[in-house]
């Protein structure tokens, strides 16, 4: 009993885990936090992965000399580290374009931005320039 | 071995406390040490399932140069979260029953460790016997990546190049509004 569900524990947490990121994604409105948000789910998707690859009494995949030896399955790490480096990758250009909405609209709340885009909006309408330029194009 | 499987079981733990304050914290420094912490802890839970390689790549990178960039980025940004006026019960409510789903699909996976898991079936001991006639290396992850799947690696670095241009396109120097909410700036902005 202990040891079954010791042998489903990992699933469970790491869903909840991926729960949690998914919820700073969609429930935050700082940007900040959705990116912190999606690392989390990231890290939390790598360790699924990584858990499917482990096998009981096995070692790390590297070949060693006596033949009875039980390697984890290496494909898993193999996919996870190019998730890994490609994740960092989203992070950087997520935060640098945080930086550049930061710069234009002096906030990185979404409620801000986006009242700020509504009241352009509005303030398109009454005076009539951008609103035709739209409509021409 | 069951020892092996508690140690993960606290592990695990510990990132679920870490993830459940940073659903607490409101402030930046605490958020981006919160997140350093978590990647550390699962570079560890990584050591504890046999993944070495990804181990120390987590350590390094994503506790290392994520870190790393979101100070360097907090130093520009508001250094406190505001409070969300909008209701949050619609976020919850549809994470907790994705959750449920996942959770409810969880009993159909095999257990953790199980060498008759269909994972460790098919393709897997066929590179872990191959590995050392055809790539000559004891480290079959690095036999992996550099030469079964070397393109896959190679299309990595194009992602990792078109990133780094995008974020210099981004972050270039345009125009000189900073921190600045008049209207006439904000016209140029849209007629751009």
């Amino acid at each position: 009993m202990i040891s079954s569900t010791i042998g489903i524990w990992n699933y469970w947490i790491v869903f909840c885990l991926m729960m949690i990121g998914l919820f700073l994604v969609i429930g935050r409105k700082n940007f900040l936090k959705k990116i912190v948000g999606l690392a989390i789910f990231q890290t939390s998707v790598f360790l699924l992965y990584i858990t499917f690859g482990k096998i009981k009494g096995g070692t790390p995949p590297i070949l060693n000399e006596s033949i009875d030896t039980i390697y984890s399955n290496p494909l898993p790490h193999v996919l996870i580290l190019t998730a890994i480096v490609v994740g960092v990758a989203t992070t950087a250009l997520g935060l640098s374009l945080v930086l550049r909405i930061n710069s234009e609209y002096g906030s990185i709340e979404e409620d801000d931005v986006s009242a700020q885009d509504l009241v352009d909006y509005h303030d398109d309408i009454e005076t009539g320039k951008n609103f035709d330029l739209k409509f021409k194009k | 071995m069951i020892s092996e499987l508690l140690i993960n079981a606290f592990l695990v733990t510990i990132m679920l406390s870490i993830a459940i304050a940073l659903i607490k914290t409101r402030t930046v420094i605490f958020t981006v040490i919160l997140t350093s912490a978590y990647s550390l802890v699962a570079a560890l839970m990584f050591i504890t399932l046999d993944a070495v390689d990804v181990a120390f790549t987590e350590a390094s990178v994503g506790a290392g140069i994520s870190t790393i960039l979101f100070l360097a980025a907090m130093a520009y940004l508001p250094q406190t979260e505001e409070e969300s006026i909008s209701s949050e019960f619609i976020p919850v409510l549809s994470c907790i029953i994705l959750g449920g789903i996942l959770i409810w699909c969880s009993f159909d996976l095999p257990e953790i460790g199980q060498l008759t898991a269909p994972i460790h079936q098919h393709v897997a001991p066929e590179y872990i016997k191959g590995s050392k006639e055809d790539i000559g290396i004891p480290n079959i992850v690095t036999s992996v990546l550099a030469s079964y799947r070397g393109y896959d690696t190679f299309g990595e670095t194009i992602v990792v190049f078109t990133a780094g241009v995008a974020v210099l396109a981004l972050l270039e120097k345009k125009n000189t509004t900073k921190k600045n909410k008049s209207q006439p700036k904000q016209k140029i902005r849209k007629n751009a």
